[in-house]
Order: structure tokens, then C-alpha cells, then sequence
């Protein structure tokens, strides 16, 4: 597998260089070929092209001589136009003197001498050097209809005709293929009269042109005005087709070019496909007749050497690449071999073995910087793994810390259910469930005097810091609540401690309410939390609440207190807005509605104990949030009150005024009733003296010294417990507030009424205190004897 | 060859005799008549029919030895008719009717052309119908008959150049448009590079003029007496066309082989061209057919116009010239 990956690595490098190498060849041999090949072409083209202009310049001074010498004659012809048979002189004596001519023809319109009739032709023949003169036309050879004749006449000017094959059968004629120059003959009027026509046997032209051959394979050519090719070396071509012959069957777009090219006297070269062979062709007119001469060159030719030199340089490229390919490899492979041991060392290294050594490497390449770097990074893992380590730790240790936190906080809550089982006129269930560890929800209640103090809380945030300010509420709560049963200022007062040095800018909302037993009297106070649920016989609704503001925020506000009676069996449930704003996957939340259609549904049903209600609504929350995590703290408190009075089996009641005088009269009713109910010696002596106690500490300080006021003590029992409830219009006062006395200080200094009250809780089993109606009403309590 | 085994040697020779036994029959059941035709030109494809017919020996099975001459600057076709040194030829319709005209009688055994092929092709570019009195070529040895007829009713005044060959005049500019057959010069003209368009070529037969061309003739004397022969020789003829009609490429081999024979300066590419284009004439505008017909509304038409302006000197009729 290393070796593999090492193989691999080596060979990719040797490939990119190689093929970089490749590249950067085909580049410089791309620009080499392209412009050695543009040399050879020019080169070429030179060549041909000087060969083509030299065959053509002496072709073309023949061509001058037979023009100059025939023009020299028609000269003579016309001044002696009078002596027709003076032009068999003229025509023999052309072919005297120019041996290279091939015969002259003197040819006039028919009868134009009366003499000679019909044709009259004065035509000498030159045969092997023996030159024999003849009137040639006949009914044979109706010469006006040739195009020797013809065209000058026609055209009115002299002119070269396309090579033709003569043929008299009655006379003498060229056996040879011969080309014409004609003159047009004129009288002295200007009119025309016939034609005088030099021939030149095509032969000599043939010969001149297809000796032409600058390379091995090239071949000439030379095409008519008409196209039709005079000079071919394919004889089945050679006068019987024309350059456009076979594009008729076969169009081919680059032949008819070349050919109207060609034939328009134009001179070039082209490069084009001639019968299946890549050909050059290199062309050029004869500027006397307009004929076109050209050279055909297989491409193959002018590019051979060009081509094997191309063939040979691309082999050593290629041989060159695949020596650079192998050499390189192995070199790579070479250099590269400590990195395939600080490859193992680092695999060893990464299955786990952090202090495995690594190789030594001594050079100070990369690879020796690399070596040094992986020894650091070895060095900084090891560290780290350490540090890890003790990192991972803490972690464990605040974790565990936490969850302590967590049991602690929990601890804190009631967790008994029911909290009071010998009680048949509360029942109270809570439930607490952290989004985190640890959580910012607060619950509590516990009765005090025959008052159940409850309060629910959220504390804003979440976690260790909510925690902890969620801890202190609860405190508080408990501690102010000890001496304090007005929820209004248990919460004023909770609020101007915890707005004090809140750096953390925290508050609670919270809702405090103090349910009187007896009479079912509901105070509470809400501090910016969400209303809680009554949930009774007569239907399901909010609480009405004032909302004041969260504790923890402005510590002079004065927080509002509120009251309601609840009829027997109301539950009320408290809840933290972990319930309303529980939110399913989608981000949709539980509310409000939700929460109180349940509860309406929940008294329709008649079931509503607490119990019931809080785990209703935790299984309903749980449905509707389904997967989602939960992201609030959770706290629900339902509390129900359960008091049915019962019938009052005896009663007795007492007035008094605010003297202390007064007071026997006390004891002899309070006698009177113990009796009558029961009580034992020791016991009417003791509830007694609480009595006592209660009343003289009401004629002392209810009202204003110097004042009267009345003082009203009921006696009732319902057959387990007597009641004295003692009735007042002073100033309102709540003995069961006053401090626990403090049992160490001497009798004197110890607060008035501060004994009275320990006295009367050591003696009663209840203590009571409520403020009705302009009275303050206490409430002593004690169970009948069995 | 030299190491044959002796079976093969035998075999050879019996087949040898028996080869020659077989045509010793053939001259004894049935004495070959001697029967020469000259076409009206040198050899060329626009005769296939009558070179497939002597090739595939229609005409020997027929009981005829034919003998294909051709016409020679010394003695044109119709010469040789008039001299009885030909049995038949081949003439242009109104070529004939002239001839007739002129008080040669001939009969036509029979038609092959349907359509004319005459066109006038004029310089690059222009519209013949508009070259009035503009030097036009026609054939020094004929032909040019329903051209002429066309010039003096179109009052074209064309200013007539006989030639013997009109390619080079052509090309040199010698002559301003000319006439040609759709099946030759056209071709050679092509040939030359010059592009032919739609608008200066004009088509006799497109407008008017589509008088039907080549026919068997020989003279009225030569038929009257030798009938059965002449309907022989044109049956056979007529199969030779139809031969050639479904067998164009093995036809065209014929043909250059004829070319071959009589050094004719041309090329298969042409031959080809000019064989496709004159079986596409054998067939009928009309009836799409290769009718093989004289048509009495051409014969008549082709009077008319040569009548009209004099060519004729008494209407030649159709029955006239039908051979009976």
C-alpha cells in the first residue's frame, strides 16, 4: 500500500514533467514544422515558379516569332492583294524562312477573285524541310468554315487559334496537331477579305513543356482557352477532355476554380486533391495565345525530405519523453525514499503510538523540514493530548459538580406528593423538569398558620446563572415569607433585596399567593408572570391578574396586591411559560389556548385534582413537542382546595371592651367552654392562658390609647376542634408575623407580644390571623380531646 | 496455358468444332442481307441504340448484315443515301421534310426522337430572346432548320454564322450566342467551363417549338422495294433503343468502343452525358413513354413553320413521309 502510494506519487510527478516537457516540444516543434514546412513551400514555390516563368518566356518567344514573321508577310500579302497567285510565293517564302513553321495558309472569301471561283486557299506545307504549296479549299474542305478563317474574320482581329487536327482529303495537309495564328486581311477599303493563317506544329510546344519537371513525380500541363488540355501526360485526357471534364460527373469545386483561374489568364498556386494525390499546382499563362501552362507536384514530393526530417525529430521526441519519463521516476523514487519511512513512522504514529521515534534525516530539504515539523507536531500532540486530558477532567468534575448543583436545587423543591396527607382541604402536586442541569423555574408552598404560601417562578436565562438566582429567590421567599403572609410585600420586599447589586441585570417573574385555609381566601400577588388557571365546579378561566413588573427590576415599585375567594374544589394551576411556549419541531408553540382548552376540557370531564391537571398537561406538552429538544425549563404547581366546612356543633361568644379588667370575665368563659367541650384541668388552664395572651395583647395595643373598642371572642367547635376566633376594629395588626422570640435576651428586653404569640403557638395547635372587613380576625385553633 | 491437362485440350477442340458447325448452319438456314446504314454524324452516343443493336446481333437475328459507316467530310449521309451507297439513315425530322421539299422522297421507318434538343446557348449571362440581330451560330451541314424558322417569327434576326465546330468560336467571343444540341455541343460548351443558368439558355422545345428530331429514313425508291427488309432493320433498331434504355452503362461501353474505333475526339464523361440526355428525348413529353412515333401534329407544325417563311415550297405531309 506505501509503496504503492509512493509509486504512484513518483510516477504522477514524472508524468506532469513529462508531459509538461511534451508540450512545451509540441510547441517548439509546431513553430519549427510550421515555418521549416513554410520555407520548403516558398522554396518550392520559387523553384516551380522560375522553372514555370523560363518554359513560359520561351514558349512564348517562339510564339512572338511566328506573330512577328506572319505579320511581316500579311504586310506583303496586303500590298500585292492585286496578284493572287503571288501568295503561293508568300507562303512558301514564310516557311523558308521560319524552318519552324509548319505551313501558311493565304485563304480569301469565296469568290473573291472571279477567277479562282469558289475557294481560293494559297497553302504551302512544310514536310521534313521539303515545303510543297497547293489551293487547298474544295468541296472538301470548305476552309470558311474553319475556325482558322473564321475567327480573325469574326472577330476582326488577329488572333492565335486552339490546336487543332487539320484534314483535306483532297489535298495536301499537317498530319501533326497544329496551332494557327490568323490574320485578318483587308483591301484598301478596309473590308475584309480572307485570312492568312501560320501554322506551328503543336509538337515542338508539347515537347518543350512536358520536359518541364522540377521534381521526380511532377508533370505538366497546359489547357486551351476552352479547357481542353494540349499538354497532359495521360494521353486518354490529351485533346480529348478539358479541365472541367470529369467535375460534370463529379462536381469539385477546387478543379473548376483552378480552371476558370486558369483560363482567365491568371497565374498562381494552389494546393488541391488531383486524381486522389495531394498536388501542388503552380500556373501561368502564355501572354500570346491565353493558353495556361501549369505544373502539377505531388506534395509528397515537394515536402519528402521535409517529411522524413518531421518523421525522424518526432521518433527522438518521443524516444527523448520516454528516457525523461523513466529517468526521472527512478530519481523521484529515489529522493522520495525517506519520505516513505517518515510515511510508516506517521501511520504508526496516527494508529495511536504517539512516542514512537521518528527516522533520523539529516539533509535540510523539505523533507528534512518536514521530518522537523512532523517531530513538533508529534511533540505539540503529546502536549495537547495532556492537556486534553486535564481539560476533559474539569469537565467531569464540573459535570459532576453540576449535577450536585442539580440535586440541591432539586432538594429544594417539595418533592413529597402529597405534601399533606392528613389534610382534607388542600392538595397540592408540583412538577419541576430543567431544560439543562440545572434550571431557572422555582415552586414552593408550605402552610403556615392555616395559610398555604405558594409561589411559582421563572427566572430569566437559563442554566448555572438562573440556577443561582432561582436558589436566592426561593430563599428569600422562605424567609420573608416566615414572618410575612401579605404576598404583595413578600414580593416588594424579595424585590428591594434582589434588585440591590444586580450587576447581572437578572429578574424573576413570579406569582406569591397565601391561601387562608378556613375560609378559602386567596391573596396574591403576580410580579410580571403569566396568570394562573382556576379550574372548578363552575367552569375553567384565568385568574384575573395585575401584571406589575418581574422582581429584580426597579426596587421602589409597589407591587399591587389582589384577592378572591375560592369556592371548595377550585384547583388552581400555576405554570412557567416552558408550558406555553413549548415548541415542536416547527417552531410552533404550545400557547395559551391550547392550555386552557385543555383545562376546560379537563372540567367538563369533572377531573381536575392536581395531580391529574400536571400530568395532563405534561403528557400534552410532550405529544406536542414531539422529537423537538426541549428548550425552556418546565414547572407546573396545581393547587386545589378541598375544604367542605362542617357543621358547627357549638358555639359561644364573648364581648368585651379594652380593659383589662375585663379580663376574668375572659377566663370564665374560656373555662366555661373547655368544659363544656372536654378539655381537661391542665389543658383549659393552658388554652387559657394563650387566650389570655391573645386578647390582653389586643386590649393593650389595637387602638389608640385612651380609646375604646370593643373585643368579640367566639367559641366554636364542629366536633374535632374548637375555634376561638378573636374579632377586633383596631389598627390592623398581624401577631403571627412578630418574630420567634429570641429566648436568650431577658425578659425585659424581649419586643412586647413577642413571647405572647411563642406562647400562644406552644399552646394552640393553630394560629391564625386574617384582616376582614375592618377586623382584624385571629383564629386559634385546637383539636377536641379524643 | 502450357501446362492444360489433356482433358482440357480435348475439350477445347470439341467445343472448337462445334462453335463451327453452328455458324456454318446459320449461313446455310438463313443468306445474311447485306444492308449498310450511315447515321448523319461521326460516331457518338446519340446512335447507341443502332451500335447496341449490331453488337447484340438484333439485326443478324433478323436475317440482316449490317454495316454501320459513318459520314465522312467527303460524303455526308445523306449523299451516300442518294448515291444508294447507304441503305439508311438517320435525319432530323425537318431536315428530312426539307430534303422532301426539295423533291428527294424519303420515308421514315422509324422515329426515335420525341422531343427536340435544340437550345441557343448565348455569352454569359444573357437572355437569348433578347440578342436581336446578334451573330448567332448554326451547323454548316444542317440542322438549324426550326432555328431559322424561330428567328424570322420571333423577328430575332439573328445574323446567321455557319460553323463546323462552334466551341471555339464560341469561346473567343467570335459569335454572340449559338445553337446546340442539348445532347452535344451543349455539353462541349459545358465542358469548356462556361456555366450554363436558366437564363441564357433557351429551349426550343419550352417554347413552341418542340418539333420531334431524329428518325430512320431511306429514300421512298430503296423502300418500295425492299419493305420487309426496311421493317426488319427498323425493328431491330427500335430493340437495339430499348436495349440501350434499360442497359446504360454496358450501352455507354459500346458507344466508346465505337468512339474508339473512329478516333472521335471525345470523352466518356461527354458520351455518358449525351447518351442519359438522348434517352431522355426518346420519351414523350406527354405520354412519358419511349413511343417510337411520328407525330402528324409535329409533321404538321414543322411544315407550317418552314412553309411560312419559305423553306418549303409546298407543305410536306405526314402521311407523306410515314412509311406505309
Amino acid at each position: 500500500m506505501k509503496q504503492e502510494k509512493q509509486k504512484s506519487l513518483s510516477t504522477r510527478l514524472s508524468i506532469w514533467i513529462v508531459l509538461f516537457a511534451a508540450v512545451i516540444f509540441i510547441a517548439a516543434l509546431g513553430v519549427f514544422f510550421a515555418e521549416s514546412r513554410n520555407a520548403v513551400r516558398r522554396e518550392a514555390i520559387n523553384n516551380a515558379t522560375q522553372v514555370l516563368d523560363n518554359t513560359v518566356q520561351r514558349v512564348d518567344n517562339i510564339l512572338k516569332g511566328v506573330k512577328v514573321a506572319t505579320e511581316n508577310t500579311a504586310w506583303l500579302v496586303g500590298r500585292h492583294l492585286d496578284e493572287p497567285d503571288s501568295m503561293f510565293t508568300y507562303c512558301r517564302s514564310i516557311l523558308q524562312n521560319n524552318p519552324n513553321l509548319n505551313g501558311c495558309s493565304i485563304a480569301f472569301e469565296p469568290f473573291h477573285y472571279r477567277q479562282k471561283g469558289l475557294y481560293f486557299s494559297a497553302y504551302a506545307l512544310n514536310e521534313n524541310g521539303r515545303i510543297q504549296t497547293t489551293q487547298e479549299g474544295n468541296d472538301h474542305y470548305q476552309y470558311f468554315y474553319l475556325d482558322w478563317y473564321q475567327l480573325p474574320k469574326l472577330l476582326d482581329r488577329p488572333c492565335w487559334t486552339e490546336p487543332f487536327r487539320d484534314f483535306n482529303p483532297e489535298d495536301i495537309y499537317s498530319k501533326e496537331m497544329i496551332i494557327s495564328y490568323c490574320i485578318p486581311i483587308k483591301d484598301t477599303d478596309q473590308r475584309y477579305i480572307g485570312t492568312m493563317s501560320v501554322d506551328l506544329s503543336l509538337d515542338w510546344l508539347s515537347k518543350t513543356i512536358s520536359a518541364v519537371k522540377p521534381y521526380p513525380n511532377s508533370y505538366s500541363i497546359m489547357i486551351g482557352k476552352g479547357g481542353t488540355f494540349f499538354v497532359h501526360p495521360d494521353s486518354s485526357k490529351l485533346f480529348y477532355q478539358t479541365i472541367f471534364t470529369q467535375t460534370m460527373l463529379e462536381p469539385d469545386s477546387s478543379v473548376i476554380n483552378l480552371g476558370h483561374d486558369m483560363q482567365a489568364g491568371l497565374e498562381g498556386v494552389r494546393q488541391m486533391d488531383i486524381d486522389g494525390t495531394n498536388s501542388y499546382v503552380f500556373f501561368k499563362p502564355l501572354a500570346e495565345t491565353g493558353w495556361s501552362v501549369g505544373i502539377v507536384c505531388p506534395a509528397s514530393d515537394i515536402f519528402g525530405g521535409y517529411f522524413r526530417l518531421i518523421n525522424s525529430i518526432i521518433g527522438i521526441v518521443i524516444v527523448g519523453l520516454l528516457l525523461m519519463l523513466m529517468v526521472f521516476s527512478s530519481i523521484i523514487t529515489k529522493q522520495l525514499e525517506p519520505l516513505e519511512d517518515l510515511v510508516y513512522q506517521a501511520e504508526t504514529i496516527a494508529s495511536g503510538n504517539l512516542l514512537e521515534e521518528l527516522p533520523e534525516y539529516t539533509h535540510n530539504d523539505e523533507i528534512g523540514l518536514l521530518n522537523k515539523s512532523f517531530r513538533n507536531m508529534q511533540l505539540s500532540i503529546v502536549n495537547q493530548m495532556e492537556e486534553l486530558k486535564k481539560v476533559n477532567e474539569q469537565k467531569g468534575r464540573i459535570q459532576s459538580e453540576l449535577k450536585i448543583a442539580r440535586d440541591i436545587q432539586m432538594a429544594m423543591l417539595p418533592k413529597i406528593f402529597p405534601p399533606y396527607p392528613d389534610r382534607d382541604d388542600i392538595d397540592v402536586f408540583g412538577k419541576l423538569t430543567p431544560a439543562k442541569e440545572v434550571g431557572g423555574d422555582l415552586f414552593d408552598f408550605y402552610i403556615r398558620d392555616e395559610k398555604l404560601l405558594f409561589c411559582i417562578g421563572d427566572v430569566s436565562g437559563k442554566g448555572v446563572p438562573a440556577s443561582l438566582y432561582m436558589v436566592v429567590t426561593r430563599a428569600l421567599f422562605r424567609t420573608i415569607s416566615a414572618h410575612e403572609s401579605s404576598p404583595s410585600k413578600i414580593i416588594q420586599n424579595l424585590n428591594e433585596v434582589m434588585s440591590k447589586g444586580n450587576e447581572s441585570n437578572m429578574f424573576v417573574t413570579m406569582f406569591i399567593g397565601v391561601l387562608d385555609l378556613p375560609t378559602g381566601r386567596l391573596h396574591y400577588c403576580n410580579a410580571g408572570h403569566d396568570a394562573p388557571l382556576l379550574i372548578g365546579n363552575t367552569g375553567a378561566g384565568m385568574l384575573p391578574v395585575d401584571s406589575n413588573l418581574p422582581v429584580g427590576v426597579l426596587p421602589e415599585w409597589k407591587f399591587s396586591l389582589q384577592e378572591t375567594l375560592l369556592d371548595p374544589d377550585t384547583t388552581i394551576f400555576l405554570y412557567t411559560d416552558g408550558l406555553t411556549e413549548a415548541e415542536n419541531i416547527d417552531h410552533k408553540q404550545f400557547e395559551m389556548s391550547r392550555m386552557v382548552e385543555l383545562a376546560k376540557s379537563m372540567q367538563k370531564a369533572g377531573t381536575f385534582t392536581p395531580t391529574f391537571v400536571v400530568n395532563e398537561m405534561t403528557e400534552k406538552v410532550q405529544a406536542f413537542v414531539g422529537e423537538a429538544d426541549q428548550s425552556d425549563d418546565l414547572t407546573m404547581l396545581a393547587i386545589q382546595y378541598t375544604k367542605h366546612h362542617k357543621d358547627i356543633v357549638y358555639q359561644h361568644s364573648l364581648t368585651l371592651t379594652n380593659d383589662l379588667k375585663r379580663v376574668p370575665r375572659l377566663n370564665a368563659f374560656i373555662d366555661e367552654v373547655c368544659e363544656a367541650n372536654g378539655f381537661d384541668m391542665s389543658t383549659t388552664m393552658q388554652i387559657n392562658l394563650a387566650i389570655e395572651e391573645a386578647v390582653v395583647n389586643v386590649m393593650n395595643y389595637a387602638y389608640p390609647e385612651g380609646t375604646k373598642g370593643d373585643i368579640n371572642v367566639e367559641a366554636k367547635s364542629n366536633g374535632e376542634v374548637m375555634k376561638f376566633i378573636i374579632r377586633d376594629t383596631g389598627v390592623p395588626f398581624d401577631p403571627t408575623v412578630k418574630e420567634e422570640v429570641d429566648i436568650t435576651l431577658s425578659a425585659e428586653d424581649r419586643e412586647i407580644g413577642g413571647l405572647g404569640i411563642h406562647l400562644i403557638r406552644q399552646i394552640m395547635d393553630n394560629i391564625n390571623y386574617e384582616r376582614t372587613e375592618g377586623h382584624n380576625v385571629l383564629t386559634l385553633t385546637k383539636k377536641l380531646p379524643k | 496455358m502450357h501446362n492444360s491437362t489433356p482433358y482440357s485440350s480435348i475439350n477445347m477442340r470439341k467445343s472448337l468444332i462445334i462453335t463451327l458447325l453452328v455458324s456454318l448452319m446459320a449461313v446455310t438456314a438463313r443468306a445474311q442481307e447485306k444492308f449498310i446504314f450511315t447515321p448523319q454524324w461521326t460516331a457518338q452516343a446519340q446512335f447507341a441504340g443502332y451500335y447496341v443493336a449490331l453488337e447484340k446481333g438484333f439485326y443478324k437475328d433478323l436475317g440482316l448484315d449490317v454495316e454501320i459507316v459513318h459520314p465522312s467530310v467527303t460524303q455526308s449521309a445523306i449523299n451516300r443515301i442518294q448515291n444508294n451507297e447507304s441503305h439508311a439513315t438517320t435525319l432530323q425530322l425537318a431536315q428530312a421534310m426539307e430534303i422532301v421539299g426539295d423533291g428527294i422522297p424519303l420515308v421514315n421507318i422509324l422515329q426515335t426522337s420525341m422531343n427536340n434538343a435544340m437550345v441557343i446557348v448565348s455569352r454569359r449571362g444573357k437572355n437569348p430572346l433578347e440578342q436581336q440581330g446578334e451573330k448567332v451560330g448554326i451547323w454548316q451541314a444542317g440542322f438549324g432548320q426550326i432555328a431559322i424558322c424561330m428567328s424570322i417569327n420571333d423577328n430575332l434576326g439573328y445574323r446567321w454564322v455557319p460553323f463546323a465546330n462552334n466551341v471555339n468560336l464560341f469561346i473567343e467571343g467570335a459569335v454572340d450566342a449559338t445553337l446546340a444540341m442539348s445532347y452535344n455541343e451543349y455539353y462541349q460548351l459545358k465542358q469548356t467551363g462556361i456555366e450554363f443558368t436558366e437564363d441564357n439558355v433557351y429551349r426550343f422545345c419550352d417554347h413552341g417549338y418542340n418539333i420531334q428530331e431524329d428518325g430512320l429514313y431511306m429514300t421512298l425508291e430503296y423502300y418500295n422495294k425492299h419493305q420487309d427488309q426496311a421493317r426488319r432493320f427498323a425493328d431491330a433498331s427500335r430493340k437495339g433503343w430499348e436495349y440501350a434504355m434499360e442497359n446504360p452503362e454496358e450501352t455507354l461501353d459500346i458507344v466508346m468502343r465505337m468512339v474508339q474505333k473512329n478516333n472521335i475526339p471525345t470523352n466518356s464523361v461527354l458520351q455518358k452525358l449525351m447518351l442519359d440526355e438522348v434517352i431522355r428525348l426518346l420519351h414523350d413529353r406527354e405520354s412519358g413513354k419511349a413511343e417510337f412515333r411520328l407525330r402528324k401534329d409535329m409533321v404538321d407544325k414543322a411544315s407550317r413553320y418552314m412553309y411560312e417563311i419559305g423553306m418549303l415550297n409546298r407543305p410536306v405531309t405526314y402521311e407523306e413521309i410515314l412509311a406505309k
